[in-house]
């Protein structure tokens, strides 16, 4: 294609360096804001006015920080849970699920210790919150090795049978905390038992302690692909199941494996969620709106293509975006769902831009003819 | 009882032509998982266009032309771009799942419209359903554009070769597919369930793509197995139909899931292993590079 002087073709990338996708994953979600402003446009308010109240609630409110920071570490959870994964070729869209029942399984631990039945009982949280986590993580991977195992032992489709599993385990919740359901609230308006304020997850500066725990594990796991042996074969299998099966990697434990990894970080998503960010401590209504959530982590990780060290600013910023926007539509009267108009834009984006990670734009200045 | 057999063959219909959609498509070796999103812009916007217009067959165009375009979308990035079809399906499904979330949701609640009539007491699109099967059956079977469409999902440089144009015939496949996804997706919004609620297909889109790899890819098997699910999704609605009582509520509608993943194990079985190999469109998810 020719424009004035120059000559622009399509190029074949050899390879991608880190600092070429790191443009091409901004670049996208550049596009992404906007297009998106168009919802801005349509209620009459200017695109930047709304983008710059997203963020200042988001980043620079002292209501708005606090709950960015927490939905910011779940969702790098759910980035680390979808990661491990799609290393090995295979698409965790499960963690909805598998942080349900991570929930679930920190407050049967929590119920086990009678936190039912009185909310000032004394518990000892040295003992019932590392309990209670163990719990979630055991609970999380208990279901993302359903999916594991199916796909080593079966090879069936991971993409199914995780989805299924998210509406199975979507039933399991009100099963427990609706309707006369073992774990429902004093209340019984449709909600899980408020834990005992004995056993609230110890707070620094006012955010949660599982912070750390995100971000330790996303720093593991960036050295579990870098410098281990069972990195390197769950990147073999990601490459090629057939190839890495000569090599002698099993290509049963390898899926059973990155699953019940996965399966167990979602689990403590799950754990972090509903039993460590002030203000909940218990499985809420709408906990299907935090199903919802978890599916940023698929748009974070392959944003980030598979590496948990850069995901970790990607969870901020949609962890932000989330949460700013659910206020603004408030504030500025728009239609409800920004977060989720935002996800579908984002994620069909980032599938375009997916081109760029293989072909390059080449503008070349043509020689004048004589 | 008649009752739930009828409401059984309505949700059966959807499932139906949702999964002959995908059978067509993936016949021409384009697979596309997005196929839950895809039924969810036909279900939402075909109730918005009923909706502020009062027709069904306005809503019902919409529904399809919409489909289309989303199927012309996931053609441009599998067959042009060339892209993984897993990572475009799921895109599109994903698109879906939160726009439509934005777009339907000032249109929560009824539609408030006259209901569609039923013919013998059975939904008119049950009829088209089956007529659609046996349409797909047989142009796929029995005539030379049938054979074009499965060559190339089966081998496209071969077909290539022969004269076929891949890329043309595969792009008619996945509009044509989209162009169905969205009508299913209208049937269950403004026919089976006229109430719109964010993400309200409730997963049988992913139901629909497992009845296609159980299906082996013929559409008999296909109607079979979606009145089967049909039949079973209608049951977890009311199981006081049958075994009044029992269990809780919750529990039944985890059914038709698990059935899902149970059937996907079934397919796992040596029986089952050697016929679903010689079955399969030899290129199904694989890009064809010309050349």
């Amino acid at each position: 294609m020719k424009l004035g002087n120059y000559e622009v073709k399509l190029e074949k990338r050899l390879e991608l360096t880190a600092w070429e996708a790191a443009t091409i994953s901004i670049l996208a979600i550049f596009v992404a804001l906007a297009l998106v402003s168009f919802i801005f446009l349509q209620a009459g308010v200017n695109p930047l006015t709304g983008y710059k109240e997203i963020f200042t609630y988001a980043f620079a409110n002292p209501f708005g920080l606090p709950l960015t920071i927490n939905r910011s570490i779940f969702l790098l959870l759910c980035t680390c849970a979808f990661i491990i994964p799609i290393r090995a070729g295979l698409w965790n869209i499960g963690m909805a699920g598998q942080l349900y029942v991570g929930a679930l399984a920190a407050f049967a631990v929590a119920f086990a210790f009678g936190a039912k039945e009185s909310h000032s009982l004394d518990l000892s949280p040295g003992i019932v919150i590392p309990l209670m986590m163990v719990a979630a993580a055991l609970g999380g991977a208990a279901i993302g090795a359903i999916a594991g195992f199916l796909k080593g032992r079966f090879n069936t489709n991971e993409i199914v049978v995780t989805m299924m599993l998210n509406f199975i385990t979507f039933w399991l919740v009100p099963f427990m905390i609706k309707e006369g359901g073992l774990f429902m609230g004093a209340s019984g308006e449709g909600e899980g038992f408020k834990l005992s304020s004995s056993i609230y997850a110890p707070l620094i500066m006012g955010v949660p302690f599982t912070i750390f725990i995100a971000l330790g594990l996303a720093v593991l796991l960036y050295f579990l692909f870098a410098k281990t042996k069972i990195g390197y074969q769950i990147k073999a299998y990601g490459l090629s199941p057939a190839a890495a099966k000569y090599a002698g990697i099993s290509s049963f434990k390898i899926p059973l494996l990155v699953f019940i990894m996965g399966g167990a970080i979602a689990g403590l998503a799950g754990y972090h969620y509903f039993a460590a960010v002030p203000g909940v401590y218990k499985i809420t209504k709408n906990y299907g709106d935090f199903g919802d959530l978890a599916f940023y982590g698929i748009i974070c990780g392959l944003i980030s293509q598979g590496n948990p060290l850069a995901a970790i600013p990607f969870a901020l910023l949609f962890g932000g975006l989330t949460n700013g926007g659910r206020f603004v539509q408030g504030k500025l009267k728009l239609g409800f769902g920004i977060d989720y108009a935002l996800l579908g834009v984002l994620m069909i984006i980032l599938v375009a831009f997916q081109f760029f990670y293989r072909y390059k734009i080449v503008w070349m200045k043509t020689e004048k003819e004589k | 009882m008649w009752d739930f057999h009828v409401r059984s063959l309505d949700a059966s219909t959807i499932l139906t032509i949702a999964a002959l959609s995908e059978l067509i498509g993936q016949r021409a070796g384009i697979l596309n998982v997005g196929i839950e999103g895809v039924m969810l812009f036909g279900a939402t916007l075909g109730f918005i266009a009923a909706k502020i217009t009062g027709s069904y067959l306005l809503g019902f165009l919409v529904a399809i032309a919409i489909g289309g375009l989303i199927g012309l979308l996931h053609g441009f990035f599998s067959i042009t771009l060339g892209g993984d079809q897993v990572v475009n399906g799921m895109g599109i499904w994903i698109l879906g799942f939160g726009l439509t979330a934005y777009i339907g949701y000032p249109y929560t609640g009824p539609l408030g419209m006259e209901r569609i009539p039923k013919i013998m007491g059975l939904s008119p699109f049950f009829f088209v359903g089956i007529a659609l099967i046996i349409i797909t059956w047989f142009v796929l079977s029995k005539t030379s554009l049938g054979l074009r469409i499965r060559s190339v999902g089966e081998n496209p440089s071969v077909a290539e070769v022969s004269g076929i144009n891949v890329t043309r015939t595969r792009y008619l496949s996945v509009i044509t597919s989209g162009m169905l996804m969205g009508f299913a997706g209208a049937i269950y919004s403004l026919d089976y369930n006229p109430v719109w609620n964010y993400n309200f297909i409730m997963g049988w889109g992913f139901i629909a793509l497992a009845l296609v790899f159980f299906s082996m890819w013929n559409p008999f098997i296909l109607l079979g197995g979606s009145i089967l699910f049909g039949s079973l999704w209608q049951l977890s609605l009311n199981p006081q139909l049958v075994l009044p009582g029992i269990l809780s509520r919750y529990v039944w509608r985890m059914v038709p899931f698990a059935m899902t993943i149970i059937v996907l194990l079934l397919m796992s079985t040596k029986w089952f292993r050697i016929r679903w190999g010689a079955a399969k469109p030899e290129a199904l998810g694989q890009p064809y590079v010309k050349g």
